[in-house]
């Protein structure tokens, strides 16, 4: 094992303009924050995102005008309504979209994962999802059966949040949390890889529970520490989401130049993670730190 | 006692289509009322009817298998959910969406923004040219619900907004265009079972069509048609939504949602 710490700009320069990139997290849970923070701030531009069910991360890089189109089962903000900038780049047109369901979703996943160019899945005919070019058709050689096919994705680079890890990129989850994600298939199916997380602990604490890496040291590429490294999402076990800031962003997004505004004021008003989660304060993160 | 409320009605009707040992589905939900349509609504349905007619049933709420309904805390945040008590979260929900396509699911509760004579739905987008006139927030396992949930229940507020004609983008599949559409698309299960608004119950012809099967109390069929954008079938059997009995509504307001956390009108 070799130590694959390095610094959030450093481990988020892995991500090169132009790219296929897979962001994790679910809902408002685990949006690889830290990490898109850096990518508004170095304008990394024309990215084509992959997510499972999304929020703060594709609302964001849409926002800040880094992205040239996304595939997923869900972009919204959750209890505070509809990704605002998500949701006026595709009405103009600015981007496009492509709308996957779930089973179709977690097979393009899974046949990344299993080193597969494509998984067959049960058909769902007659949908605006199902009814089109890169759904595809296959007879089962064993039953006779037709059933869909849908291609592995094949993404240049995945950005994924976790809870703790080790200078070697050994991530672990806690023996008790949210698990509506699909972080782990997105991370054995990555080509490059990055983690951030709350927390670099030694390696002697992942080695007493090794059943809780959900991320295995020889999948990173780099690994690295951003304490509230989702903000204003939640990490499940360690903080709330923030219901002012999201509000807030909610608010902003709505017109392009308000919303451009609030990058400035926060994002952009700092040079890099540690800045921004001093600016934050220690009153705001305290509130909304979680016991189990 | 007070009379019923609409949600608590909404949530005693549901909440009777249920059986002994069902297993559904509930979704994670969003905000204010979709928030009541999709979550709240529900979990008191399912709560309601493991305390009556099926003690068996289960309940898979986001990627949690049977979650401790017994005392729900008043507000919900991360922090709460994540320490939800509970027999079961695999790993990723993965293995929730393979159940799903196993057919391992009695009920699904569904919402839309959209749903149209076949029971289409619809929470993709508004507006059917070559961008949206609204985005909404793509499709999640709705279109599997429907292809493979045995029982599917459809929770939505009357407005000619959302029962329209034709739903501009179909998320997931109703009962097609004709009494053969599921069977010929290859479906193996009947499609949504009903239809349960603010204002009145649905359910469907034998060719899959909306039908009007019962009126809330104070509603006339003329109200509910002038607050849809097609005209449904009618049972000719029309009649009053049965009302919460006294037990069903103490069992609402004292054991189940007494924070109103869950019923939150």
């Amino acid at each position: 094992m070799k130590s694959k710490l390095v610094s959030v700009s450093d481990a988020a320069a892995l991500v090169q303009p132009g790219s296929t990139l897979v962001v994790g997290g679910a809902l408002l849970r685990r949006q690889p924050m830290a990490l898109v923070h850096e990518l508004v701030r170095c304008s990394v531009r024309d990215l084509d995102l992959v997510t499972w069910a999304s929020s703060l991360a594709t609302d964001m890089l849409v926002g800040a005008g880094c992205v040239r189109s996304w595939e997923g089962i869900y972009v919204g903000l959750w209890w505070y309504g509809l990704a605002p900038n998500f949701r006026r780049a595709v009405e103009q047109g600015a981007i496009t979209v492509t709308d996957h369901s779930e089973s179709y979703m977690t097979s393009r996943f899974r046949a990344a994962a299993m080193g597969l160019p494509f998984l067959p899945v049960q058909p769902i005919r007659g949908t605006g999802t199902t009814e089109r070019d890169d759904v595809r058709s296959v007879t089962c050689p064993y039953t006779g059966t037709e059933l869909h096919t849908v291609a592995a994705v094949e993404a240049d680079c995945t950005i994924l949040h976790g809870y703790v890890g080790d200078e070697y990129g050994n991530v672990a989850w806690p023996v008790h949390r949210d698990s509506d994600d699909v972080d782990l298939i997105m991370a054995a199916g990555a080509r490059t890889l990055v983690v951030s997380v709350e927390k670099i602990v030694p390696h002697e604490v992942i080695t007493k529970h090794p059943n809780l890496t959900y991320i295995p040291h020889v999948k990173v590429d780099a690994v690295c520490e951003a304490p509230f490294g989702a903000f204003p999402g939640s990490c499940d076990t360690v903080y709330d989401e923030d219901d002012r800031e999201l509000e807030t962003w909610a608010a902003a997004g709505r017109d392009p130049d308000s919303f451009r505004a609030y990058l400035q004021d926060t994002v952009l008003a700092s040079p890099d993670h540690g800045a921004f989660v001093e600016r934050l304060g220690r009153v705001r993160t305290e509130r909304l730190e979680v016991v189990q | 006692m007070s009379a019923a409320s609409v949600d608590e009605l909404m949530a005693v009707t549901a909440s009777r289509m249920l059986v002994d040992d069902d297993l559904v589905f509930v979704g994670v939900g969003t905000a204010g009322r979709a928030f009541s349509l999709a979550v709240g609504i529900p979990l008191v349905a399912c709560r309601l009817a493991q305390l009556r007619q099926a003690p068996g049933l289960d309940v898979y709420w986001g990627n949690l298998l049977n979650p401790d309904l017994s005392s729900v805390p008043a507000t919900l945040t991360q922090g709460t959910i994540t320490s939800w008590r509970g027999a079961y979260a695999p790993a990723d929900i993965g293995n929730k969406v393979d159940m799903l396509v196993r057919g391992e699911f009695d009920v699904s509760f569904e919402s839309a923004a959209q749903i149209d004579r076949r029971g289409n739905l619809n929470i993709t987008r508004i507006g059917t040219g070559d961008t949206p006139a609204v985005r909404l927030v793509g499709c999640l396992a709705q279109p599997e619900h429907l292809a493979f949930v045995r029982r599917p229940v459809v929770l939505m507020d009357l407005s000619s907004r959302s029962f329209v004609e034709n739903v501009d983008f179909v998320s997931s599949r109703g009962h097609g265009d004709g009494p053969n559409s599921r069977k010929a698309l290859g479906y193996r299960t009947a499609g949504p079972r009903a239809v349960v608004t603010d204002r009145c119950v649905f359910d469907f012809t034998p060719d899959g069509r909306l039908r009007l099967r019962s009126l809330h109390p104070g509603q006339t069929a003329a109200d509910v048609l002038d607050r849809m954008g097609f005209e449904p079938a009618v049972d000719a059997d029309l009649t009053e939504t049965p009302a919460p009995d006294p037990a069903e509504l103490e069992a609402i307001r004292d054991v189940i949602d007494p924070q109103r956390a869950l019923l939150r009108a």
